[in-house]
C-alpha cells in the first residue's frame, strides 16, 4: 500500500536519512526502530509531507505522492501523528477530533469506534486540549487522526513522555486498531513494545536502512539484543 | 455622559470590526499589516467616486466593500508570498515593511488623485430616542450593520467546519496540515474576509460624519491597538475591546481634548500588554 523508494530527505541541504526504502502492506503493521536521532522522525515528516524530499519517491495505493503538500497528502489517506502531537490546544477535545474529519463533518459510527478504543477521551470530551494529561493527549491526537478514516496511520515515538503503563495501554489500542484492520506504521525507541505490535520491522542507523525481517526474526537476532533489547 | 458613552459604542464596533480583520491576519499569518487603514479609505474612496456619478448608495457601497476586498487578496497574492516563506522574526519584519510600503503606495495614490476625496453617507430622518438620548439615524444604521456583521462573524468561526478550519491554523498550522488543511489558502480566503471587514467600516464610519482620505494611518493605529488589547487571533475579544476602547476614546475625546486621546488609547495597548500579554480573551 505505501511504498517509500530512494527517500532522502533533510535540513539545510545535508540529507539526514538516505536512500530509504520502506514497503507497508495493507492491513500489515511496520516498525522503525532505531536510536535517538537515526532519522526516524525526518523519514516519518518527509512521508506526511512536511519535509520536502530531496530524492526519491513516496507512493499510496500506486499513486505518487511525491511532488504534494502534507494537507493533500492527508487527504489522500496518509494520517501522520507526530510525537509532539500538534493538537490544537485552546480548542474542545470535541472540537479537535471534528477538525481530525476535516474537510468533511465528522461521522458518528468513526466518533463511537474512537470513544470506544478510547473510553477516557468520551469523558472529557467538553475539556481543553491544553487540560489533558499527557496520555490523554496522546490518544487525543491517535483519534483525530482516525477520524479522517486513513489508510495508514504513522505514529512516532507514541510513547514520548508516557508512564511504562499508559504506554503498555497505548500499545494495546493500536494491536487492536490493527485487529480492526487499519495499516500501521510505528516509529518507536522502545523496540520491544514496537515488536509486539509489528509484523515486520526495519532497524534505522545513521539516517539509513540496516536491517530488516519480520518481528520475530529481529528479536532472535544477536546484533539487534544487544544493540535495542538490552540482551546480553 | 450617557450620549458620550453611545456614541463611543457605535465608533466601538466599527473598532471592533478593525480589529478583527487586523487580529485575524496576523494570528493567521504573523503579518501586522500596516496598510489596513488605507485599505479602508481605498473602499470609501471608490464609492464616493460612484455616488458622485449619481449610482445608488447601496451599489456603491458594495461596489466599495468589494474593491477593497480585491486589494486585499492582491496583496496576499503578491506581497505577502515571500513574507510567507520567511519564519519567526524575520516574517514580522518583511511583513511590516512591505505592508508599510504598500500603505504608503496606496495612500499616496489615492491623496494625490483625490486630494479632497472622503466619504459621507447622509442618512436623513429624525433622531431616534435611545436610552433617553437622541440617536442620529446614520448612527443607529452603522451599529446594525457592525453588530450583524459581528454576529454573521462569531457564528461562522463558531459553527461552520471552515471558521473551526482557520481557528486550527491559528493555534498550530503544523496540526492543521496533518488534518487536511491547507494553510495558505485559510489565509487568502481570511485576507478577503479582512478586506470585507476594512469596506463595511468604510461604509458605516461614513454614515456617521465623513470619512476623507488621509485617514488610514489613524485607522490602522486603531485596529492595531484594537488587536493588542483583545487578544491574538480572537474574534470576540478584537470585539469587546473595540467597544471598551470606543467608549474610552469618546469619554476621553469629550472631557479631555482629542489630542490626549490617542495617546490614552496607546497608553491601554501599553498597560494591556504589561499585565495581561495575551490581551483580554487571546489564549
Amino acid at each position: 500500500m505505501l511504498e517509500v523508494v530512494g527517500l532522502s530527505a533533510g535540513y539545510l541541504g545535508e540529507p539526514v536519512i538516505d536512500d530509504i526504502n520502506v514497503a507497508v502492506g495493507t492491513g500489515e503493521a511496520v516498525a522503525i526502530v532505531g536510536s535517538n536521532g537515526a532519522g526516524k522522525t525526518t523519514l516519518f515528516r518527509s512521508i506526511a509531507g512536511l519535509l520536502p524530499s530531496m530524492h526519491g519517491r513516496v507512493v499510496l495505493d500506486g499513486k505518487d505522492l511525491t511532488r504534494r503538500p502534507a494537507h493533500r497528502r492527508s487527504r489522500a489517506g496518509i494520517a501522520y501523528v507526530p510525537a509532539e502531537r500538534h493538537l490544537f490546544p485552546a480548542m474542545t477535545l470535541k472540537s479537535n477530533l471534528a477538525l481530525g474529519a476535516y474537510p468533511g463533518r465528522p461521522d458518528r459510527e468513526t466518533l463511537e469506534l474512537v470513544y470506544d478504543l478510547f473510553p477516557r477521551l468520551h469523558e472529557r470530551q467538553r475539556q481543553q486540549a491544553a487540560t489533558l494529561s499527557g496520555g490523554e493527549q496522546q490518544m487525543l491526537a491517535v483519534a483525530r487522526a482516525l477520524m479522517a478514516k486513513p489508510r495508514l496511520l504513522m505514529l512516532d515515538e507514541p510513547t514520548t513522555g508516557l508512564a511504562p503503563k499508559i504506554a503498555q495501554v497505548a500499545f494495546e489500542a493500536f494491536a487492536e486498531l490493527k485487529k480492526q484492520g487499519m495499516t500501521l506504521l510505528i516509529a518507536e525507541q522502545q523496540v520491544p513494545l514496537a515488536l509486539s505490535v509489528a509484523d515486520r520491522a526495519y532497524v534505522l542507523e545513521n539516517g539509513r536502512i540496516r536491517l530488516e525481517g519480520a518481528s520475530e526474526e529481529l528479536e532472535r537476532n544477536p546484533e539487534v539484543r544487544r544493540a535495542y533489547l538490552g540482551v546480553a | 455622559m450617557r450620549a458620550v458613552v453611545l456614541d463611543g459604542i457605535v465608533l466601538g464596533l466599527a473598532f471592533g470590526l478593525l480589529g478583527v480583520g487586523m487580529t485575524l491576519v496576523y494570528g493567521l499569518g504573523g503579518v501586522i499589516n500596516l496598510a489596513y487603514g488605507q485599505i479602508v479609505v481605498l473602499a470609501a474612496i471608490v464609492a464616493s467616486l460612484l455616488m458622485e456619478d449619481d449610482v445608488a448608495t447601496t451599489l456603491a457601497a458594495l461596489v466599495g466593500v468589494l474593491a477593497a476586498v480585491g486589494v486585499a487578496v492582491l496583496l496576499d497574492l503578491t506581497l505577502m508570498r515571500p513574507v510567507y516563506r520567511q519564519h519567526g522574526e524575520e516574517r514580522i519584519l518583511l511583513g511590516l515593511l512591505l505592508t508599510l510600503g504598500a500603505a504608503f503606495v496606496i495612500g499616496g495614490l489615492l491623496t494625490w488623485r483625490y486630494p479632497l476625496g472622503a466619504l459621507y453617507i447622509n442618512i436623513s430622518g429624525e433622531p431616534v430616542s435611545i436610552l433617553g438620548v437622541p440617536m442620529a439615524v446614520g448612527s443607529i444604521w452603522a451599529s446594525v450593520i457592525s453588530l450583524a456583521v459581528g454576529a454573521v462573524l462569531l457564528l461562522f468561526f463558531g459553527l461552520t467546519t471552515f471558521g473551526r478550519g482557520v481557528r486550527s491554523v491559528i493555534q498550530d498550522e503544523t496540526g492543521a496540515r496533518l488534518v487536511g488543511i491547507n494553510p495558505s489558502f485559510v489565509r487568502t480566503v481570511v485576507f478577503a474576509l479582512s478586506g470585507a471587514l476594512a469596506g463595511i467600516v468604510a461604509i458605516t464610519q461614513s454614515m456617521n460624519g465623513p470619512l476623507t482620505v488621509n485617514a488610514g494611518f489613524e485607522l490602522t493605529t486603531f485596529a492595531l491597538i484594537v488587536t493588542v488589547v483583545g487578544g491574538l487571533g480572537s474574534v470576540a475579544g478584537a470585539f469587546l475591546a473595540g467597544v471598551l476602547l470606543g467608549i474610552v476614546n469618546a469619554v476621553s475625546a469629550h472631557y479631555i481634548g482629542q489630542y490626549i486621546t490617542s495617546i490614552i488609547l496607546l497608553g491601554a495597548a501599553a498597560l494591556t500588554l504589561l499585565i495581561r500579554p495575551r490581551g483580554l480573551l487571546g489564549r
